[in-house]
């Protein structure tokens, strides 16, 4: 330290404020440049009409009045709401009683079990969905294994290119995600509860629905607040295993804006979605916090 | 008990059972993909060193990866000592600013960026790439790391500066330490975070090829490519390797002196 000259009780003063600017202003600046300012310009161009001549100018509300009246949004949105709800279902229905196995039966073994969910989730998300794709393609390893075994004569070729095939391949994908909010909700309960229900005579689906799905609940929102919105604005796994059946919101926004050029519409479409989001996370945080706070009031 | 195992059984096929068959197929003598298997070859793993845009991309993404991780870990670490280490009067505007991304869904991070860098005319590059993973990742290391800040008593810091300690000093020898574990582990989940992405990429890489970016194209022109199964394999395995090198040194480290084993807990 040179600055010997200055009095040390000058620079012990916690100069509260100018630390706090230290930290803060670089992130800070950061997401206003390239966050907000992107965000912003979203919000703006959805305001104005594009055309292959080029900006068009203001046209105030049309570009979100064509998203609502186009009878093609609201089906694609149809397609996508049942996709994203039936493969969050579905997930949810395998990560609870995942999340409780690894939470209370497997003691030795926890920890390697809880890396092989984390290791698979930081795997690559477009070969794993490119090894779906073999799977189930129409030549794929599904249908050349049971063609092969003589079980089917014809290839079934709805296995790929189909809701059903978004369904599966997204489960798949999300499911370490899902898995490990309720995993640490689970991991703060005390096991000796569950043994309790069970000398009481409890059977697996009293104790599903009376004791680990409400103390499970708060990770439960969490794995909704980060699976639901990723799932239901996917672009990757219905582009590669979605077919036409399979197209969804993401896709057709994709189509607005890098096939058609309709960047108002795209962007209109883009801002309806960005409002869904924040309204469904805030609805899911509040929900969670409700939950908590019984939890805590009837003293569980 | 036999039910459980053959339900973890079930979800190891479901997560992991895809792969191994991409791999197995990867040393398949077949242009395709089909059962039964014709005979072992390596030719497709020598294919794929020969093909230009594979070599390309790989190294678009690693470059992008290199650079976007560092500047996560500085940014994300300032942000979740400045949003959990301080009181005033703006921190709840910052900290909702500093989450929110986590909140906007990549699609959306990806085209907002491919409007704004072409309404300011900035040509896309790698450049424009990094710039918005950073933008999506960096919140993610600050609540990692604010996780971990939350876990200490700041007082260890005011005894620190009490006893004359610099800023600087404080950070370098209290928290950092403190909070070595998560960075090294948000280390690793940004740097995947960042070779992985697929759909911040797409929207704003113009001409660029990246290596999720170079699967994608190459899929959406042929049917079945055997040298996508060869790299997929390759990147696949590189990656497990990686994550468990870093799991044994975290181990190691551990042993050596650390105060702390490796619990679940902190894996999560």
């Amino acid at each position: 330290m040179a600055a010997t000259t200055v009095p040390a009780a000058v620079t012990r003063t916690p100069h509260r404020r100018l630390r706090v600017i230290a930290y803060v202003t670089s992130p800070v600046v950061v997401l206003m440049l390239f966050f907000l300012a992107p965000m912003g310009v979203l919000g703006y161009f959805s305001f104005l009409k594009f055309s292959i001549a080029g900006v068009g100018g203001f046209t105030g509300l049309d570009n979100y009045r064509d998203v609502l009246t186009d009878p093609t949004f609201w089906d694609i949105l149809w397609t996508t709401f049942t996709i994203a709800t039936v493969s969050m279902i579905l997930m949810l229905v395998v990560s609870l009683p995942l999340a409780s196995i690894l939470a209370f039966r497997v003691k030795r073994f926890e920890l390697q079990l809880l890396l092989l969910l984390v290791l698979a989730d930081q795997l690559n998300p477009l070969i794993r969905v490119y090894a779906w794709r073999i799977l189930l393609g129409k030549n794929g390893i599904i249908n050349s294994t049971l063609m092969w075994l003589g079980v089917i004569n014809q290839p079934i070729a709805s296995l790929l290119f189909s809701k059903t095939a978004v369904i599966i391949v997204t489960a798949a994908e999300y499911l370490a995600i899902a898995t490990i909010p309720i995993y640490a909700a689970l991991k703060a309960v005390d096991p000796s509860m569950l043994e309790a229900a069970h000398d009481l005579g409890a059977g697996t689906f009293t104790l599903y629905r009376k004791i680990l799905i409400p103390l499970a609940a708060p990770g439960i929102f969490v794995a909704l607040i980060l699976v639901y919105i990723p799932l239901f604005t996917e672009f990757l796994t219905p582009a590669l295993v979605g077919g036409t059946s399979g197209f969804m919101i993401g896709n057709y926004i994709e189509q607005q804006i890098l096939k058609t050029g309709n960047w108002g519409v795209g962007s209109a479409m883009s801002f309806l979605l960005l409002l869904f989001s924040v309204v469904f996370v805030a609805i899911m945080y509040r929900l969670g916090r409700i939950n908590r706070l019984q939890t805590a009031s009837t003293g569980g | 008990m036999f039910f459980r195992i053959l339900f973890l059984v079930f979800i190891g096929a479901v997560l992991y059972g895809p792969l191994l068959i991409l791999a197995i197929f990867s040393f398949n003598d077949s242009i395709i993909i089909a059962l039964p298997l014709e005979g072992f070859t390596t030719k497709w793993y020598t294919l794929m060193f020969q093909d230009p845009g594979v070599i390309e991309a790989l190294k678009n993404s690693l470059i992008i990866a290199m650079i976007v991780t560092p500047v996560c870990i500085v940014l994300g670490t300032l942000a979740a000592v400045g949003i959990s280490r301080f009181r005033y009067a703006l921190r709840g505007p910052v900290a909702g600013l500093i989450g929110a991304p986590l909140v906007v869904p990549w699609l959306l991070i990806g085209i907002g960026g491919l409007l704004f860098f072409s309404k300011l005319r900035v040509p896309l590059s790698l450049g424009t790439i990094g710039v918005m993973h950073v933008v999506a990742i960096f919140p993610l290391v600050a609540a990692i790391v604010a996780a971990r800040l939350v876990r200490f008593d700041p007082s260890l810091e005011e005894a620190a500066r009490d006893l004359g300690a610099t800023q600087i000093e404080v950070l370098r020898y209290i928290v950092l330490p403190l909070i070595a574990p998560a960075l090294a582990a948000a280390a690793i989940f940004a740097f995947s975070w960042s070779f992985n992405n697929f759909t911040i990429t797409y929207f704003t890489a113009g001409f660029q090829s990246t290596f999720p970016i170079w699967v994608f194209s190459t899929l959406n022109h042929a049917k079945n490519v055997p040298i996508v199964n060869a790299i997929s394999t390759l990147v696949a395995a590189i990656q497990v390797v990686i994550l468990y090198i870093a799991w044994r040194l975290s181990r190691r480290w551990q042993s050596r002196g650390g105060d702390e084993t490796l619990t679940p807990e902190m894996v999560i």
